[in-house]
């Protein structure tokens, strides 16, 4: 009897051509990004979206020509932090045209689109079971969007990804062995016991991890002008990271105000200080 | 997935498809060489998986126009035999808000206005889930601006109105 590899084709659909010929629109698509850098964490909440803003801002005060693909589909924060909450998506004859705040920062997220008071839906045939397929289906929206967004030439792809170390470790393999990673802790054992398992699960991978950024590493007290320690230690018994601290950004309320209200400039202090040392060192890594 | 005729030791060929129906699709196989006939006939789980893969069941390929968007994964293979789809019955000149399935779309879509051939075959290069969204936008823009039909030079107008490089 004949076995699967005997036979030629899938006896019409060609499921494993289109698979490819995807992957070729994506590869296409992305030929003119020279890097794309992952942002991640595995926790939420530890300032994964406000730092690829920052960054993207950072690297672009350092010349480079940088774009943000909002990779948290169901908390799309991108769209707020980049005043872009209305941004039309439009077609243009190479693709879909990179949307762009007044500075000049490509930026594509669903909360363009979806207002906060809607969540993201899909069709489904298989009602009340989206447990089962709901997650291919999101990864076929990012592969949408990788591939069909016109990102033109570009510096720096950053990609802002959900919270989930299994999830961080989907997006590496869905992104390719090219992409790298920065991942994003705070000084709690309870952050850092978290990213450490997204460091082991990326660990699986070839894609390379450059670095962590410690967020929230004290905090920036306007009134005396100096950095007060914001948690009690460091992060306790958890594990090391085994990686490289590229920057340890303090806490800035004006920070949190700025990124609410989609206000992309901070005054000088140790926030943006540590911000453009992180951008210094990502460049460095990547050189 | 691949089906093979055990007695005659022949791939059996996708030969039609029937539904649709409850979320299941059932595709009928024959043998080139006995001409038995099978059927596979899908779940909602399985027809929901498949669609969400993005890729399109079914011999040849669909169209990939807006209103060829659809929420059953095997509309191409349908629409090559002629089943008929809700989304296939778009007119070539009304606006494609009308056809779409995309599930957050249609909020607040305009009446629509006609969309010139070129035009609706840029908005392959929209993503299907908000292409509804995105037609919405450029009709409002559209009908702000005074024009009465959406053609390429509409977009681009759109494009450098809203600050798009
Ligand atoms: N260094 C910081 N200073 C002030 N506020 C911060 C800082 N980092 C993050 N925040 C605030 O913390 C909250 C969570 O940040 P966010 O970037 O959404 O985290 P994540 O993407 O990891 O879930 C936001 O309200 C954000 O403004
Ligand atoms: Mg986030
Ligand atoms: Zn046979």
């Amino acid at each position: 009897m004949k076995t699967y590899s005997d036979i030629a084709g899938d006896g019409g659909s060609d499921v494993l051509g289109q698979v490819l010929q995807q992957r070729e629109r994506i590869a296409e698509a992305m030929a003119g990004i020279d890097h794309v850098v992952a942002i991640g964490s595995g926790k939420g909440g530890v300032g994964k979206s406000t730092l690829t803003m920052q960054l993207a801002l950072a690297l672009g005060r350092a010349g480079r020509r940088c774009a943000i693909l909002d990779a948290d589909l169901n908390g799309p924060c991108q769209a707020r932090l980049a005043g872009l909450e209305r941004a039309p998506l439009l077609p243009g004859d190479r693709g879909m045209a990179l949307p762009r705040t007044p500075d000049g920062l490509g930026v594509v997220s669903l909360g363009s689109l979806l207002p906060e008071s809607e969540h993201l839906a899909f069709d489904s045939v298989a009602t009340g079971d989206s447990h089962v397929w709901r997650a291919t289906r999101e990864f076929n929206l990012f592969q949408q969007l990788l591939g069909l967004v016109d990102w033109g030439r570009l510096d720096f792809l950053l990609v802002d990804l959900p919270p989930g170390a299994e999830r961080t470790l989907q997006y590496a393999e869905a992104l390719g062995p090219a992409a790298r990673f920065v991942l994003v802790t705070i000084p709690a054992a309870l952050a850092r016991g978290v990213v450490a398992r997204s460091a082991a699960a990326l660990g699986t991978t070839p894609n390379e991890v450059l670095g962590y950024i410690e967020n929230m590493s004290g905090y920036y007290c306007g009134t005396c002008d100096g950095v007060r320690p914001l948690f009690d230690g460091a992060a306790g018994d958890a594990p090391e990271l085994g990686l490289p601290c590229l920057a340890r950004v303090p806490f800035d309320p004006r920070l949190a105000t700025a990124s609410d209200a989609g206000e992309a400039d901070l005054p000088p202090g140790p926030v943006l200080h540590a911000l453009d040392e992180a951008a210094e060192q990502l460049l460095r890594c990547v050189a | 997935m691949k089906f093979l005729c055990v007695p005659c030791d022949e791939q059996m060929k996708l030969k039609h498809a029937l539904g649709p129906d409850g979320g299941s699709v059932a595709l009928v196989y024959a043998c080139p060489a006995c001409s038995a006939e099978m059927a596979m006939m899908t779940n909602p789980h399985e027809t929901q998986v498949v669609g969400s893969l993005g890729v399109k069941i079914g011999p040849g390929e669909a169209p990939e126009t807006a209103a060829a968007a659809s929420k059953c994964p095997f509309t191409g293979m349908l629409a090559d035999m002629g089943v008929p789809l809700a989304a296939q019955g778009a007119d070539r000149d009304a606006s494609p808000a009308d056809g779409e399935s995309g599930a957050n779309g249609g909020n607040g879509a305009p009446a629509g206005i006609p969309w010139t051939a070129e035009a609706r075959e840029r908005l392959a290069n929209i993503p299907d889930i908000v292409r509804t969204s995105a037609v919405a936008g450029i009709e409002k823009f559209a009908l702000d601006h005074g024009y009465d039909e959406v053609d390429a030079a509409v977009l681009e107008r759109a494009r450098s109105f809203f600050g798009i490089a």
